[in-house]
């Protein structure tokens, strides 16, 4: 049985992952935060009390800190991962300007502590790094493995940081070492400040009448968005390799916010015109305006390819914010995901676990 | 003018502080708290300085700093500079080298917004460069922890003037090299090993690739471009070096020379020592630097070697090198 570590379990990425993981038989270990707040809505339905009768226990969380080297090694040495899968990080883009230390701490420093605990217990566990297409930056659409990169942002810069210590390792100590450079992905997981989530949840407010308008910032950024449980299958895929290579992970398609607000308010015969305001605050500071994924090595190499597109990704976003306001939903988008992915991942787990936690 | 030098023990942040007394400058200089500093590089101007002991790892401690000093011009040459070593203690590197310059520009914003930022920036974010020679335009490739941490912070640095207006300058600075180049590095250990012979005090020289090209040019020389970014009109990044790469076999030609041996009969090739050979050439492009600044090196190559060489002489030998043959 293979044992796979993930770093961020809590999140969005991480929840869908440990899911495909347990569902193809590894022991799945989770690195979790210690925090005043329970944090792992997205994982409840995962876990099962070790003093339950019966059950067979294959999944485990751990307290740990990316801050902290010595907990990381001890870590890596006590459960021996055959693969870390390292998804932690600050992850907010816009609060990424306002914590340029904290986050350079643990999305960049963090990635380099894990590295040097998995070369300190021999190297052989096999490393993903989950980079960004907000590495790209102001880089000229489309984006692959060969575009130079142009970080607009502290968050960007850290993960760069982590990019090149993952490309280093793996020439320097010969660690099999992956970058995954996933543009935007999305799901009904996401956290709700990021703003495809924070449409669809304000969507289901205005349907039921708890909300009249909502705030945005820059309507025409463009993003190739594409749904977060296509592209953990993505990264499983990178580390079943025979070498260590770096991937860029997208659908190809690039739209505006003002797209998703079209896609989202028209399915439920809407205009969002009525509802939405333009607050200067959302804008960042140095908007990355295009980006658009040319994702033609992971279709030839790993021979992936994504199941949903945005027309889709919207529709399941807005079905699962509905149900969960308690409203009904048109349905197409569980239709759709019923149809379209395999039996890891279950609509119902889109709707019940996907509420409290926010972006970290 | 108050001027605040991060690292200012190092080869780079002794020739600076030297060039800014010089000038009616205010010199700070942070060092670390744990390490012992280098006297010897401060020894004819430490009566002159004000020493501030602090940690680049504590955002506290950077923050102390710039409220006690409260400079108009920051110049941050604190890192653990020699590249080859980083590999040893990579998160370290990462702390200092790459954090720590996120730590001095919060404390910057924060505290005083108006001054002058300094960044050293380094020619190992090129590390393999994939065309040469490079300019501020080359995109980025580096190749070991020191060259990505020093990448971080250089990003770091221009986002900082974009986002918040800081005046903040990004240095892109070749290898340049003094009679204070630590003995790590391959100029010093040369010189210092050729004078050794030449004194009898060892026999060989060992070194890699006697055919690899570096740009090499002279500290003092740099640490001019660095004063002269700090009043260019706008904070800018600059690539600055020679442009002109020579090769470690004519260092050894020419430092040998200098003390009438020939470098033939002495340098034996370590295969240890060899790196990886690079795709390009690390060559500089200044143009930019020479258009905008007015900068140029004024310390030729062969002066280079020379300086370096006597200075050895007279440090090992007690007295200087007179050319009697």
């Amino acid at each position: 049985m293979k044992k796979a570590l993930v770093t961020g379990i809590t999140g969005q990425d991480g929840s869908y992952l440990a899911e495909l993981l347990l569902s193809k038989g590894y022991e799945v270990h989770g690195l979790i935060r210690r925090a005043s707040t329970f944090n792992t809505q997205r994982i409840e339905h995962l876990y099962r009390d070790p003093h339950a009768n019966g059950e067979t226990v294959r999944f485990f969380l751990h307290y740990g800190d990316l801050a902290n080297t010595g907990n990381l090694v001890d870590l890596i040495y006590s459960i021996h991962p055959d693969e870390v899968y390292h998804l932690a990080a600050q992850s907010h883009v816009r609060v990424s300007f306002d914590l340029p230390e904290y986050t350079g701490d643990v999305t960049g420093l963090g990635t380099i502590r894990i590295l040097e605990a998995i070369r300190k217990s021999g190297g052989e566990t096999r490393f993903y790094q989950a980079s960004s297409s907000e590495m790209f930056g102001a880089a000229k659409p489309p984006q692959n493995e060969q575009t130079p990169f142009e970080p607009q942002s502290p968050y960007a810069a850290a993960k760069l940081y982590s990019y090149w210590s993952a490309r280093n390792y793996r020439q320097g100590y010969k660690l099999f070492a992956t970058n995954g450079i996933l543009f935007n992905h999305e799901s009904p997981r996401r956290g709700e400040t990021f703003v495809t989530r924070k449409i669809t949840r304000a969507l289901a407010a205005i349907l039921a009448g708890k909300q009249k308008k909502l705030y945005l910032g820059n309507l025409d950024a463009k993003r190739d968005w594409g749904y977060a449980p296509d592209y953990v299958v993505a990264m499983w895929m990178m580390l079943q390799q025979e070498k260590p290579d770096d991937f860029v992970i997208g659908t190809g398609e690039s739209h505006s916010v003002r797209e998703f607000l079209d896609e989202a308010f028209g399915y439920v015969n809407l205009d969002w015109h009525a509802y939405v305001e333009i607050d200067q605050r959302y804008y960042r500071p140095n908007e990355v305006d295009y980006l658009l994924a040319d994702a033609s090595r992971a279709r030839q190499a790993l021979n992936w390819e994504p199941r949903i597109y945005f027309k889709d990704l919207v529709r399941i976003m807005v079905d699962a914010d509905l149900e969960l306001a308690g409203m009904s939903s048109p349905g197409e988008g569980r239709k759709l995901l019923e149809t379209h992915h395999g039996s890891w991942h279950r609509w119902e787990h889109q709707v019940v676990s996907m509420d409290g936690n926010r972006a970290a | 003018m108050k001027a605040l030098i991060f690292g200012i023990d190092g080869q780079d942040g002794s020739y600076l502080a030297e060039l800014l007394l010089a000038r009616g400058y205010q010199v700070a200089g942070w060092v670390p708290d744990q390490i012992p500093f280098s006297q010897s590089n401060l020894a004819s101007i430490v009566d002159r300085i004000d020493l501030i002991h602090g940690d680049l790892s504590s955002q506290e401690s950077v923050n102390n700093c710039l409220e006690e000093t409260r400079p108009d011009e920051i110049y941050n040459l604190a890192a653990p500079s020699f590249p080859a070593g980083s590999w040893e203690s990579t998160v370290l590197v990462g702390d200092i080298a790459g954090l720590g310059v996120a730590r001095i520009l919060e404390a910057m914003r924060q505290i005083v917004p108006q001054s002058h930022f300094y960044q050293a920036s380094s020619s190992e974010i090129f590390g393999s460069p994939i065309q040469s020679p490079q300019n501020e335009c080359t995109p980025f490739h580096p190749r070991n922890p020191y060259g990505i941490a020093k990448l971080y912070a250089h990003w770091i640095t221009v986002r900082y003037r974009e986002f918040y207006g800081l005046f903040t300058t990004s240095g892109i600075l070749y290898n340049h090299e003094s009679p204070r180049r630590g003995y790590q590095f391959v100029t010093r250990k040369i010189s210092k090993r050729a004078v050794e012979i030449k004194l009898g005090l060892a026999d060989t020289l060992k070194l890699g690739d006697l055919d690899a090209r570096r740009d090499w040019g002279y500290a003092g020389d740099y640490v001019e471009a660095m004063w002269l970014m700090m009043r260019a009109p706008v904070p800018d990044t600059y690539v600055i070096g020679t442009g002109i790469p020579h090769s470690v076999r004519e260092f050894c030609e020419l430092a040998f020379t200098c003390l009438n041996l020939d470098y033939r009969d002495y340098v034996v090739r370590d295969p240890e020592l060899v790196r990886p050979p690079e795709q390009a050439q690390l060559t500089a492009d200044s143009g930019k630097a020479r258009r905008e600044l007015g900068w140029q090196p004024k310390v030729s190559f062969d002066e280079l070697v020379r300086i370096m060489v006597l200075s050895d002489y007279k440090a090992i030998n007690g007295a200087p090198y007179q050319n009697t043959e």
